[in-house]
């Protein structure tokens, strides 16, 4: 993957600790890194504090980044590992209370409550990895790869999770897509 | 550059048994945060504002006191060469006020020892003289 040159900048700068150059490349991931986050953990609040923990463990990390890697890839994997430390941590979390979270008040008041309501019990249904899976993939357009990488699988069982999760969900989904 | 540039959009990664397009838009709509431009600035002076707090924390308490460094040590030679000077000027004025009342003081008293010395010793070859005489 070709790194753009103001990209390649920005991480040099900041792996020289120049906190103003590390602050243009959180501008620049932080909105993808919040949807890496959310694919994870569901809850906004969540999504947020992973995409905060990861930026700072990054900013920690600096030293280690190989700047001819793309710092969004990079970035996305700590906040992939910072939100996987928040379900672990959160464990206890039931799926009635996933999908009183998904309904917060973060959303478009254009779009159908209902639908969207029924969208977010379908999804809180779905095993975490398996929710994880399919928002990455077909929402946010991460490969296989890239996935696994984030998730700490082989590229392959995210491809096998990746048919079981859109199996089920198209099945939860049945009545909504009627 | 927006990230959503440097990443392909969902058809390079879609295939066949892709979700619908709708399907997944509604689900990006339903994982949307907070919307607008405020929420991400929010967002992004959070994380620094963590980020600055973490490096002042990891910053060593003497690497504060860095800057004042050279001008610390310029006031302290300063200091040092003025305190030499003033040292080296009390201590010729002591030497001289320590010679002076040396020489001022002993000298008279010396001779005026000597003259008592002298009298007494003149006293008492007089006193031996007229003890012999006498007897």
């Amino acid at each position: 993957m070709r790194i753009p040159d103001e990209e390649r900048a920005l991480a040099e700068a900041a792996r020289a600790g120049a906190e103003s150059a590390f602050a243009d490349l959180v501008r620049l991931h932080q909105r993808r890194a919040y949807l890496v986050a959310r694919a994870i953990v569901t809850v906004h609040e969540d999504a947020e504090d992973a995409v905060q923990d990861g930026f700072v463990r990054a900013w920690q990390s600096m030293e280690r980044f190989d700047p001819s890697q793309s710092f969004g890839a990079w970035v996305n994997r700590i906040v992939a590992n910072a939100a996987l430390d928040i379900t672990r941590r959160r464990k206890v979390r039931t799926t009635e209370e996933l999908s009183d979270a998904l309904r917060s008040p973060f959303r478009d008041p254009a779009l159908d409550a209902e639908l969207k309501t029924r969208l977010s019990h379908a999804l809180a249904q779905l095993p975490e990895r398996a929710r994880s899976v399919i928002v990455l993939h077909d929402v946010e357009g991460f490969t296989h790869v890239e996935i696994g990488e984030m998730l700490g699988i082989p590229g392959g069982t995210a491809r096998s999770d990746l048919h079981h999760a859109r199996q089920k969900l198209r099945a939860l989904l049945q009545d909504l897509r009627g | 550059m927006a990230d959503e540039l440097k990443f392909p959009g969902n058809g390079a990664g879609r295939d066949n048994d892709a979700l619908d397009e709708s399907l997944a838009s509604m689900i990006r709509d339903v994982y949307e945060p907070p919307g607008g431009g405020e929420y991400w600035a929010g967002l992004e002076s959070r994380i620094m504002s963590r980020v600055n707090s973490r490096v002042a924390a990891d910053t060593p308490w003497w690497n504060v006191l860095a800057p004042w460094a050279r001008p610390a040590l310029a006031a302290a030679a300063a200091i040092f060469a003025i305190a030499g000077l003033v040292n080296q000027q009390l201590g010729e004025v002591d030497d001289q006020v320590a010679y002076d009342s040396v020489v001022q003081s002993v000298t008279p008293d010396v001779l005026a020892t000597s003259e008592e010395l002298m009298s007494v010793q003149r006293g008492a070859d007089g006193a031996t003289l007229s003890y012999f005489l006498s007897h």
